[in-house]
Protein backbone atom coordinates (compact mmCIF):
# COMPACT_ATOMS: atom_id res chain seq x y z
CA UNK A 1 0.00 0.00 0.00
CA UNK A 2 3.01 2.36 0.76
CA UNK A 3 4.36 2.37 -2.53
CA UNK A 4 1.57 2.44 -4.10
CA UNK A 5 0.83 5.29 -2.37
CA UNK A 6 4.34 6.85 -3.09
CA UNK A 7 4.26 5.66 -6.76
CA UNK A 8 0.31 7.67 -7.66
CA UNK A 9 2.18 10.80 -5.59
CA UNK A 10 5.11 11.04 -7.71
CA UNK A 11 2.89 9.98 -11.26
CA UNK A 12 0.50 12.35 -10.47
CA UNK A 13 2.84 15.33 -9.41
CA UNK A 14 4.36 14.35 -13.06
CA UNK A 15 0.66 14.54 -14.64
CA UNK A 16 0.47 17.86 -13.40
CA UNK A 17 3.92 19.15 -13.98
CA UNK A 18 4.03 18.25 -17.40
CA UNK A 19 0.34 19.69 -17.64
CA UNK A 20 -1.01 16.70 -19.35
CA UNK A 21 -3.95 17.18 -16.80
CA UNK A 22 -5.36 19.89 -15.14
CA UNK A 23 -6.83 18.70 -12.63
CA UNK A 24 -6.41 15.03 -10.34
CA UNK A 25 -9.15 13.69 -8.76
CA UNK A 26 -7.93 11.54 -5.89
CA UNK A 27 -8.20 11.11 -2.09
CA UNK A 28 -6.82 12.69 0.48
CA UNK A 29 -6.81 12.44 4.30
CA UNK A 30 -9.96 13.59 5.98
CA UNK A 31 -10.88 15.38 8.86
CA UNK A 32 -11.99 12.60 11.46
CA UNK A 33 -9.26 9.78 11.67
CA UNK A 34 -10.12 6.97 9.44
CA UNK A 35 -11.32 8.57 6.73
CA UNK A 36 -10.46 9.84 3.28
CA UNK A 37 -12.07 12.67 1.62
CA UNK A 38 -12.26 13.33 -2.02
CA UNK A 39 -9.93 16.24 -3.15
CA UNK A 40 -9.18 18.12 -6.51
CA UNK A 41 -5.40 18.77 -7.10
CA UNK A 42 -4.28 21.52 -9.75
CA UNK A 43 -0.90 22.41 -8.12
CA UNK A 44 1.70 19.31 -8.66
CA UNK A 45 3.20 20.16 -5.05
CA UNK A 46 -0.11 19.31 -3.92
CA UNK A 47 0.40 15.91 -5.32
CA UNK A 48 2.01 14.67 -1.87
CA UNK A 49 -1.65 15.05 -0.12
CA UNK A 50 -3.12 11.83 -2.30
CA UNK A 51 -3.83 8.88 -0.33
CA UNK A 52 -4.71 5.31 -1.17
CA UNK A 53 -5.75 2.83 1.03
CA UNK A 54 -9.17 1.40 2.60
CA UNK A 55 -10.99 4.19 3.57
CA UNK A 56 -10.62 5.50 0.30
CA UNK A 57 -14.87 4.63 -0.54
CA UNK A 58 -16.24 6.69 -2.69
CA UNK A 59 -16.53 6.09 -6.24
CA UNK A 60 -14.54 8.96 -8.10
CA UNK A 61 -15.76 8.99 -11.47
CA UNK A 62 -18.62 11.00 -10.13
CA UNK A 63 -16.67 13.84 -9.61
CA UNK A 64 -14.74 12.96 -13.49
CA UNK A 65 -18.48 13.77 -14.55
CA UNK A 66 -19.46 16.90 -12.62
CA UNK A 67 -15.94 18.63 -13.98
CA UNK A 68 -16.34 17.86 -17.22
CA UNK A 69 -19.60 18.82 -17.54
CA UNK A 70 -19.53 21.82 -15.36
CA UNK A 71 -16.33 22.95 -17.86
CA UNK A 72 -18.37 22.44 -20.75
CA UNK A 73 -20.97 24.64 -19.36
CA UNK A 74 -18.60 27.11 -18.75
CA UNK A 75 -17.67 26.91 -22.75
CA UNK A 76 -20.95 27.28 -23.84
CA UNK A 77 -20.91 31.24 -24.52
CA UNK A 78 -17.11 31.09 -25.69
CA UNK A 79 -16.53 31.87 -29.03
CA UNK A 80 -15.71 28.16 -30.69
CA UNK A 81 -11.64 29.20 -31.47
CA UNK A 82 -11.05 30.43 -27.95
CA UNK A 83 -12.65 26.90 -26.22
CA UNK A 84 -10.11 25.33 -23.73
CA UNK A 85 -9.97 21.68 -22.95
CA UNK A 86 -10.34 20.44 -19.59
CA UNK A 87 -8.49 16.85 -18.78
CA UNK A 88 -9.29 15.10 -16.11
CA UNK A 89 -6.77 13.06 -14.17
CA UNK A 90 -8.36 10.44 -12.02
CA UNK A 91 -6.91 7.45 -9.20
CA UNK A 92 -9.31 5.13 -10.84
CA UNK A 93 -9.66 2.09 -9.38
CA UNK A 94 -12.25 -1.63 -10.49
CA UNK A 95 -15.38 -0.06 -9.94
CA UNK A 96 -14.47 4.09 -10.83
CA UNK A 97 -13.28 2.88 -14.41
CA UNK A 98 -15.86 1.32 -14.97
CA UNK A 99 -18.42 3.83 -14.32
CA UNK A 100 -15.83 6.13 -16.38
CA UNK A 101 -16.70 3.64 -19.66
CA UNK A 102 -20.13 3.50 -18.70
CA UNK A 103 -19.86 7.84 -19.22
CA UNK A 104 -17.77 7.16 -22.48
CA UNK A 105 -20.87 4.49 -23.55
CA UNK A 106 -23.19 7.37 -22.34
CA UNK A 107 -21.05 9.93 -24.97
CA UNK A 108 -20.79 12.17 -22.16
CA UNK A 109 -17.21 13.34 -22.50
CA UNK A 110 -14.29 11.84 -24.84
CA UNK A 111 -11.83 9.52 -23.96
CA UNK A 112 -9.14 11.80 -24.32
CA UNK A 113 -11.08 14.27 -21.88
CA UNK A 114 -9.84 11.47 -19.00
CA UNK A 115 -6.34 10.60 -18.16
CA UNK A 116 -6.97 7.44 -16.03
CA UNK A 117 -4.11 6.60 -13.16
CA UNK A 118 -5.46 2.96 -12.56
CA UNK A 119 -4.93 1.59 -9.49
CA UNK A 120 -5.32 -1.97 -7.68
CA UNK A 121 -8.41 -2.19 -5.31
CA UNK A 122 -8.31 -4.48 -2.09
CA UNK A 123 -11.42 -3.12 -1.14
CA UNK A 124 -12.63 -0.10 1.41
CA UNK A 125 -14.36 -0.50 4.56
CA UNK A 126 -17.75 0.00 5.35
CA UNK A 127 -18.06 2.04 8.12
CA UNK A 128 -21.21 0.90 9.54
CA UNK A 129 -19.30 -2.81 9.91
CA UNK A 130 -16.49 -1.23 12.04
CA UNK A 131 -18.77 0.98 14.33
CA UNK A 132 -20.38 -2.43 15.04
CA UNK A 133 -17.27 -4.21 15.61
CA UNK A 134 -16.18 -0.88 18.40
CA UNK A 135 -19.94 -1.42 19.79
CA UNK A 136 -20.59 1.68 18.78
CA UNK A 137 -17.28 3.17 20.41
CA UNK A 138 -16.28 6.35 18.69
CA UNK A 139 -12.68 6.02 16.50
CA UNK A 140 -10.11 8.68 17.75
CA UNK A 141 -7.17 7.66 15.83
CA UNK A 142 -6.69 4.85 13.55
CA UNK A 143 -4.52 3.43 10.34
CA UNK A 144 -5.22 1.12 7.81
CA UNK A 145 -2.60 -0.86 6.99
CA UNK A 146 -2.19 -3.64 4.50
CA UNK A 147 -4.98 -6.38 5.55
CA UNK A 148 -5.07 -5.19 9.21
CA UNK A 149 -6.82 -1.74 10.29
CA UNK A 150 -5.38 -0.51 14.00
CA UNK A 151 -8.13 1.82 15.47
CA UNK A 152 -7.78 3.70 18.77
CA UNK A 153 -11.16 4.38 20.87
CA UNK A 154 -12.16 5.23 24.73
CA UNK A 155 -11.06 2.12 25.81
CA UNK A 156 -8.17 1.01 24.19
CA UNK A 157 -6.43 -0.07 21.03
CA UNK A 158 -7.97 -2.62 18.89
CA UNK A 159 -6.71 -4.10 15.63
CA UNK A 160 -9.27 -5.77 13.29
CA UNK A 161 -8.50 -7.56 10.27
CA UNK A 162 -9.68 -5.57 7.17
CA UNK A 163 -11.55 -8.57 5.38
CA UNK A 164 -14.04 -8.18 8.72
CA UNK A 165 -15.09 -4.82 7.74
CA UNK A 166 -15.23 -4.52 4.19
CA UNK A 167 -18.01 -3.66 2.23
CA UNK A 168 -20.23 -6.19 1.13
CA UNK A 169 -19.94 -4.76 -2.70
CA UNK A 170 -15.99 -5.34 -2.37
CA UNK A 171 -16.10 -9.22 -0.73
CA UNK A 172 -17.40 -10.19 -4.22
CA UNK A 173 -16.57 -7.54 -6.38
CA UNK A 174 -15.55 -9.43 -9.89
CA UNK A 175 -13.89 -6.21 -11.54
CA UNK A 176 -11.37 -4.83 -8.52
CA UNK A 177 -8.72 -4.32 -10.95
CA UNK A 178 -9.17 -0.93 -13.57
CA UNK A 179 -11.00 -2.36 -16.92
CA UNK A 180 -8.93 0.36 -18.81
CA UNK A 181 -6.68 2.87 -17.94
CA UNK A 182 -3.78 5.10 -18.93
CA UNK A 183 -1.24 3.73 -16.65
CA UNK A 184 -1.31 1.34 -14.04
CA UNK A 185 0.41 1.48 -10.55
CA UNK A 186 1.29 -1.46 -8.83
CA UNK A 187 0.22 -5.11 -9.32
CA UNK A 188 -2.64 -6.31 -10.02
CA UNK A 189 -4.84 -7.33 -6.53
CA UNK A 190 -5.64 -10.95 -6.00
CA UNK A 191 -9.25 -11.62 -6.96
CA UNK A 192 -12.50 -10.92 -4.44
CA UNK A 193 -15.07 -14.00 -4.29
CA UNK A 194 -16.98 -12.85 -7.30
CA UNK A 195 -18.87 -16.39 -7.22
CA UNK A 196 -21.13 -15.60 -4.23
CA UNK A 197 -22.02 -12.46 -5.59
CA UNK A 198 -25.72 -13.03 -5.72
CA UNK A 199 -26.03 -14.97 -2.66
CA UNK A 200 -28.43 -12.56 -1.10
CA UNK A 201 -30.44 -11.71 -4.41
CA UNK A 202 -31.14 -15.56 -4.52
CA UNK A 203 -31.95 -15.60 -0.35
CA UNK A 204 -34.55 -12.85 -1.17
CA UNK A 205 -35.42 -14.37 -4.55
CA UNK A 206 -36.30 -17.71 -2.65
CA UNK A 207 -38.68 -15.41 0.32
CA UNK A 208 -42.75 -15.37 -0.22
CA UNK A 209 -43.99 -12.86 -2.33
CA UNK A 210 -45.38 -11.34 0.97
CA UNK A 211 -41.98 -11.95 2.52
CA UNK A 212 -40.18 -9.72 -0.42
CA UNK A 213 -42.85 -6.80 -0.02
CA UNK A 214 -42.24 -7.37 3.64
CA UNK A 215 -38.69 -6.73 3.36
CA UNK A 216 -38.87 -3.86 0.83
CA UNK A 217 -41.41 -1.81 2.68
CA UNK A 218 -39.15 -2.41 6.03
CA UNK A 219 -35.90 -1.05 4.19
CA UNK A 220 -37.76 1.72 2.42
CA UNK A 221 -38.95 2.95 5.25
CA UNK A 222 -35.68 3.83 6.95
CA UNK A 223 -35.41 6.17 3.73
CA UNK A 224 -35.28 9.96 4.84
CA UNK A 225 -35.04 10.79 1.08
CA UNK A 226 -32.01 12.79 1.69
CA UNK A 227 -31.01 11.73 -1.96
CA UNK A 228 -27.74 10.95 -1.02
CA UNK A 229 -27.87 7.64 -2.46
CA UNK A 230 -28.77 9.97 -5.60
CA UNK A 231 -25.62 12.44 -5.46
CA UNK A 232 -22.90 9.80 -4.91
CA UNK A 233 -24.13 7.35 -7.86
CA UNK A 234 -21.49 8.43 -10.86
CA UNK A 235 -24.86 6.99 -12.64
CA UNK A 236 -27.44 9.94 -11.42
CA UNK A 237 -25.93 12.67 -13.42
CA UNK A 238 -29.62 14.05 -15.02
CA UNK A 239 -29.40 18.04 -14.77
CA UNK A 240 -33.00 17.74 -13.77
CA UNK A 241 -33.74 14.60 -11.41
CA UNK A 242 -37.06 13.51 -12.23
CA UNK A 243 -37.49 13.38 -8.16
CA UNK A 244 -37.38 17.49 -8.65
CA UNK A 245 -38.89 17.52 -11.67
CA UNK A 246 -42.52 19.83 -11.45
CA UNK A 247 -44.20 19.37 -14.78
CA UNK A 248 -44.63 16.39 -14.16
CA UNK A 249 -44.34 15.63 -10.72
CA UNK A 250 -43.25 12.66 -10.93
CA UNK A 251 -43.31 11.67 -7.13
CA UNK A 252 -44.96 13.70 -4.45
CA UNK A 253 -42.97 15.52 -1.95
CA UNK A 254 -44.96 14.97 1.13
CA UNK A 255 -43.55 12.11 3.48
CA UNK A 256 -46.18 9.44 2.39
CA UNK A 257 -44.38 6.21 2.30
CA UNK A 258 -45.41 4.94 -1.39
CA UNK A 259 -43.44 8.83 -2.52
CA UNK A 260 -40.51 7.28 -1.02
CA UNK A 261 -41.38 3.91 -2.35
CA UNK A 262 -41.70 4.63 -6.28
CA UNK A 263 -38.52 7.01 -5.76
CA UNK A 264 -36.31 4.32 -4.77
CA UNK A 265 -38.49 1.97 -7.54
CA UNK A 266 -37.47 4.20 -9.81
CA UNK A 267 -34.37 5.74 -9.09
CA UNK A 268 -33.20 1.74 -9.19
CA UNK A 269 -34.82 1.31 -11.96
CA UNK A 270 -32.76 3.84 -13.89
CA UNK A 271 -29.89 1.62 -12.89
CA UNK A 272 -30.43 -0.92 -15.31
CA UNK A 273 -27.52 -2.25 -16.97
CA UNK A 274 -25.77 1.37 -15.41
CA UNK A 275 -24.83 0.05 -11.93
CA UNK A 276 -21.15 -0.66 -11.35
CA UNK A 277 -22.27 -1.96 -7.89
CA UNK A 278 -19.45 0.09 -6.33
CA UNK A 279 -21.55 -0.11 -3.47
CA UNK A 280 -21.41 4.18 -2.83
CA UNK A 281 -24.96 4.46 -2.66
CA UNK A 282 -25.21 1.98 0.34
CA UNK A 283 -22.23 3.38 1.90
CA UNK A 284 -23.41 7.36 2.07
CA UNK A 285 -26.75 6.20 2.92
CA UNK A 286 -27.39 7.50 6.99
CA UNK A 287 -30.21 5.27 7.67
CA UNK A 288 -28.39 2.01 6.29
CA UNK A 289 -31.12 1.12 3.63
CA UNK A 290 -29.75 -1.77 2.28
CA UNK A 291 -30.24 -0.65 -1.79
CA UNK A 292 -27.63 -3.11 -2.76
CA UNK A 293 -29.91 -6.19 -2.42
CA UNK A 294 -31.90 -4.72 -4.94
CA UNK A 295 -29.34 -3.07 -7.25
CA UNK A 296 -27.85 -6.47 -7.31
CA UNK A 297 -30.97 -8.23 -8.86
CA UNK A 298 -31.02 -5.45 -11.70
CA UNK A 299 -27.26 -6.47 -12.19
CA UNK A 300 -28.18 -10.05 -12.17
CA UNK A 301 -31.31 -9.75 -14.78
CA UNK A 302 -28.90 -7.76 -16.83
CA UNK A 303 -26.13 -10.72 -17.13
CA UNK A 304 -28.80 -13.45 -17.17
CA UNK A 305 -31.20 -11.59 -19.88
CA UNK A 306 -28.70 -9.57 -22.50
CA UNK A 307 -25.27 -10.93 -21.22
CA UNK A 308 -24.04 -7.15 -19.77
CA UNK A 309 -21.95 -6.85 -16.92
CA UNK A 310 -22.28 -2.71 -16.80
CA UNK A 311 -18.96 -0.61 -17.45
CA UNK A 312 -16.80 -4.11 -18.16
CA UNK A 313 -16.15 -3.25 -22.02
CA UNK A 314 -15.30 -0.22 -24.05
CA UNK A 315 -17.46 -2.27 -26.77
CA UNK A 316 -20.27 -2.51 -25.39
CA UNK A 317 -23.81 -0.95 -25.60
CA UNK A 318 -25.87 -0.32 -22.80
CA UNK A 319 -28.54 -2.85 -22.67
CA UNK A 320 -31.50 -0.96 -22.74
CA UNK A 321 -30.36 1.10 -25.71
CA UNK A 322 -29.35 -2.46 -27.69
CA UNK A 323 -31.76 -5.17 -28.86
CA UNK A 324 -31.83 -8.57 -30.75
CA UNK A 325 -34.46 -9.92 -32.25
CA UNK A 326 -34.48 -12.89 -30.10
CA UNK A 327 -34.54 -11.21 -26.55
CA UNK A 328 -36.65 -13.70 -23.95
CA UNK A 329 -40.13 -13.08 -24.13
CA UNK A 330 -41.02 -15.35 -21.01
CA UNK A 331 -42.82 -12.59 -19.13
CA UNK A 332 -45.41 -11.81 -22.29
CA UNK A 333 -48.92 -12.97 -21.13
CA UNK A 334 -50.64 -15.52 -23.40
CA UNK A 335 -54.16 -15.53 -23.00
CA UNK B 1 -62.44 4.95 -1.95
CA UNK B 2 -60.18 2.00 -0.74
CA UNK B 3 -63.23 0.63 1.56
CA UNK B 4 -65.20 0.94 -1.72
CA UNK B 5 -63.04 -1.50 -2.86
CA UNK B 6 -63.04 -3.82 0.07
CA UNK B 7 -66.98 -3.97 -0.14
CA UNK B 8 -68.83 -6.86 -2.40
CA UNK B 9 -69.14 -4.44 -5.73
CA UNK B 10 -65.32 -4.36 -6.07
CA UNK B 11 -64.64 -4.39 -9.58
CA UNK B 12 -60.67 -4.22 -11.01
CA UNK B 13 -59.81 -1.10 -12.54
CA UNK B 14 -57.05 -2.27 -15.12
CA UNK B 15 -55.06 0.47 -17.38
CA UNK B 16 -54.20 -0.73 -20.54
CA UNK B 17 -51.25 1.51 -22.52
CA UNK B 18 -51.57 0.61 -25.96
CA UNK B 19 -49.97 1.45 -29.09
CA UNK B 20 -51.46 3.20 -31.96
CA UNK B 21 -50.97 1.11 -34.68
CA UNK B 22 -51.63 -2.46 -33.49
CA UNK B 23 -53.17 -2.91 -30.25
CA UNK B 24 -55.43 0.39 -30.27
CA UNK B 25 -56.08 -0.68 -34.18
CA UNK B 26 -56.80 -4.21 -32.28
CA UNK B 27 -59.57 -2.78 -29.22
CA UNK B 28 -60.91 -1.22 -32.64
CA UNK B 29 -61.57 -3.75 -34.39
CA UNK B 30 -62.86 -6.15 -31.21
CA UNK B 31 -65.36 -3.18 -31.10
CA UNK B 32 -66.44 -3.11 -34.81
CA UNK B 33 -66.85 -7.09 -34.37
CA UNK B 34 -68.92 -6.71 -31.67
CA UNK B 35 -66.76 -9.32 -29.35
CA UNK B 36 -67.61 -9.12 -25.50
CA UNK B 37 -65.09 -8.57 -22.94
CA UNK B 38 -65.13 -6.73 -19.54
CA UNK B 39 -65.66 -3.50 -19.34
CA UNK B 40 -62.65 -2.84 -16.49
CA UNK B 41 -60.36 -1.78 -18.77
CA UNK B 42 -59.32 2.15 -19.53
CA UNK B 43 -57.34 2.46 -22.58
CA UNK B 44 -55.15 4.68 -22.40
CA UNK B 45 -53.23 5.08 -26.21
CA UNK B 46 -49.72 5.99 -26.90
CA UNK B 47 -47.58 6.00 -30.32
CA UNK B 48 -45.60 3.13 -29.38
CA UNK B 49 -44.47 0.58 -26.94
CA UNK B 50 -41.36 2.21 -26.58
CA UNK B 51 -42.60 5.60 -25.75
CA UNK B 52 -44.35 3.93 -22.67
CA UNK B 53 -41.91 4.98 -19.82
CA UNK B 54 -41.43 2.69 -17.28
CA UNK B 55 -42.68 5.12 -14.73
CA UNK B 56 -46.13 4.95 -16.37
CA UNK B 57 -46.86 1.79 -14.82
CA UNK B 58 -45.32 1.94 -11.57
CA UNK B 59 -47.28 5.63 -11.06
CA UNK B 60 -50.11 4.10 -12.03
CA UNK B 61 -49.96 0.87 -9.31
CA UNK B 62 -49.02 4.12 -6.80
CA UNK B 63 -52.24 5.59 -7.95
CA UNK B 64 -54.46 2.90 -6.61
CA UNK B 65 -55.10 1.04 -10.65
CA UNK B 66 -55.37 -2.78 -9.63
CA UNK B 67 -53.40 -3.90 -12.83
CA UNK B 68 -51.07 -2.77 -16.24
CA UNK B 69 -51.41 -4.00 -19.11
CA UNK B 70 -49.26 -2.98 -21.62
CA UNK B 71 -49.66 -3.84 -25.26
CA UNK B 72 -48.10 -3.14 -28.17
CA UNK B 73 -47.31 -4.58 -32.02
CA UNK B 74 -45.57 -8.36 -31.80
CA UNK B 75 -41.92 -8.03 -32.08
CA UNK B 76 -41.21 -7.35 -35.45
CA UNK B 77 -44.12 -5.34 -37.03
CA UNK B 78 -43.55 -2.45 -34.98
CA UNK B 79 -44.46 0.97 -36.93
CA UNK B 80 -41.25 2.62 -35.72
CA UNK B 81 -39.30 -0.97 -36.54
CA UNK B 82 -37.35 -1.63 -33.48
CA UNK B 83 -39.73 0.79 -30.60
CA UNK B 84 -41.58 -2.67 -29.11
CA UNK B 85 -37.91 -4.18 -29.43
CA UNK B 86 -36.51 -1.99 -26.57
CA UNK B 87 -40.00 -1.72 -25.18
CA UNK B 88 -39.38 -5.82 -24.30
CA UNK B 89 -35.76 -5.18 -22.88
CA UNK B 90 -37.64 -2.14 -20.72
CA UNK B 91 -40.35 -4.25 -19.72
CA UNK B 92 -38.74 -7.09 -18.97
CA UNK B 93 -36.38 -5.89 -16.46
CA UNK B 94 -39.45 -3.96 -15.07
CA UNK B 95 -41.46 -6.92 -14.51
CA UNK B 96 -38.92 -8.86 -13.03
CA UNK B 97 -37.88 -5.99 -10.70
CA UNK B 98 -41.40 -5.41 -9.44
CA UNK B 99 -42.03 -8.96 -8.49
CA UNK B 100 -38.40 -8.96 -7.03
CA UNK B 101 -39.62 -6.33 -4.26
CA UNK B 102 -42.89 -8.19 -3.60
CA UNK B 103 -45.51 -6.67 -5.81
CA UNK B 104 -47.48 -9.76 -6.90
CA UNK B 105 -46.46 -10.34 -11.27
CA UNK B 106 -50.19 -10.71 -12.60
CA UNK B 107 -50.68 -7.04 -11.77
CA UNK B 108 -48.58 -5.47 -14.67
CA UNK B 109 -48.67 -7.70 -17.75
CA UNK B 110 -47.15 -7.23 -21.08
CA UNK B 111 -48.54 -8.53 -24.08
CA UNK B 112 -48.61 -8.39 -27.77
CA UNK B 113 -51.82 -7.68 -29.97
CA UNK B 114 -51.70 -6.95 -33.85
CA UNK B 115 -54.35 -4.75 -35.53
CA UNK B 116 -56.00 -7.95 -37.03
CA UNK B 117 -56.41 -9.60 -33.83
CA UNK B 118 -59.76 -8.22 -31.90
CA UNK B 119 -60.11 -11.79 -30.95
CA UNK B 120 -57.13 -11.83 -28.97
CA UNK B 121 -57.52 -8.56 -27.68
CA UNK B 122 -60.46 -9.69 -25.90
CA UNK B 123 -59.28 -12.81 -25.11
CA UNK B 124 -56.31 -10.44 -23.61
CA UNK B 125 -58.55 -7.90 -21.61
CA UNK B 126 -60.10 -11.42 -20.35
CA UNK B 127 -57.45 -13.18 -19.21
CA UNK B 128 -55.89 -9.85 -17.78
CA UNK B 129 -59.02 -8.94 -15.80
CA UNK B 130 -59.43 -12.74 -14.32
CA UNK B 131 -56.27 -13.03 -13.12
CA UNK B 132 -56.32 -9.40 -11.80
CA UNK B 133 -59.51 -10.25 -9.86
CA UNK B 134 -58.25 -13.09 -8.37
CA UNK B 135 -55.58 -11.02 -6.70
CA UNK B 136 -57.89 -8.51 -5.38
CA UNK B 137 -58.06 -4.88 -4.56
CA UNK B 138 -54.10 -3.44 -4.84
CA UNK B 139 -53.10 -3.12 -1.21
CA UNK B 140 -49.13 -2.56 -1.77
CA UNK B 141 -47.71 1.05 -2.61
CA UNK B 142 -51.24 2.39 -3.02
CA UNK B 143 -50.99 6.00 -1.99
CA UNK B 144 -53.78 7.11 0.57
CA UNK B 145 -55.46 10.24 -0.78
Amino acid sequence: MESIEKKLREEAKLLLAEKRVDVIVGFEKGTLPLVATPCFIENPDDAEKLVWNACCTQNLAKFVHDVLSQHRASQVRVKPEDRKKKVVGVVGRGCATRSIVLHLQEKQYDRDDVVIIGVPCTGYIDYKKLSGKLGGEEVLDGAAEGDQIKVKTASGEKAIALKDVLAASCLTCRFNNPVISDMMIGDPAPPMDPDHEYDDVNAVEAMSVEERWAFFEKEMDKCIRCYACRQTCPSCYCKTCFVEQSQPRWVGVGEDETDTQVFQIMRMYHMVGRCVDCGSCSSVCPMGVDLRKFLKKLDKDVFELFGNRPGSSLDDQPPLSAYTENDKENFIFNP
Amino acid sequence: MSENKASEGWEPRIVAIVCNWCTYAGADLAGISRIQYPPNVRIIRVPCTGRINPFYVVKALQEGVDGVLVSGCHPGECHYITGNLHARRKFAMLKSFLTYIGMEADRTMFTWVSASEGERFAQVIKGVTEAVRALGPATKMVKKI
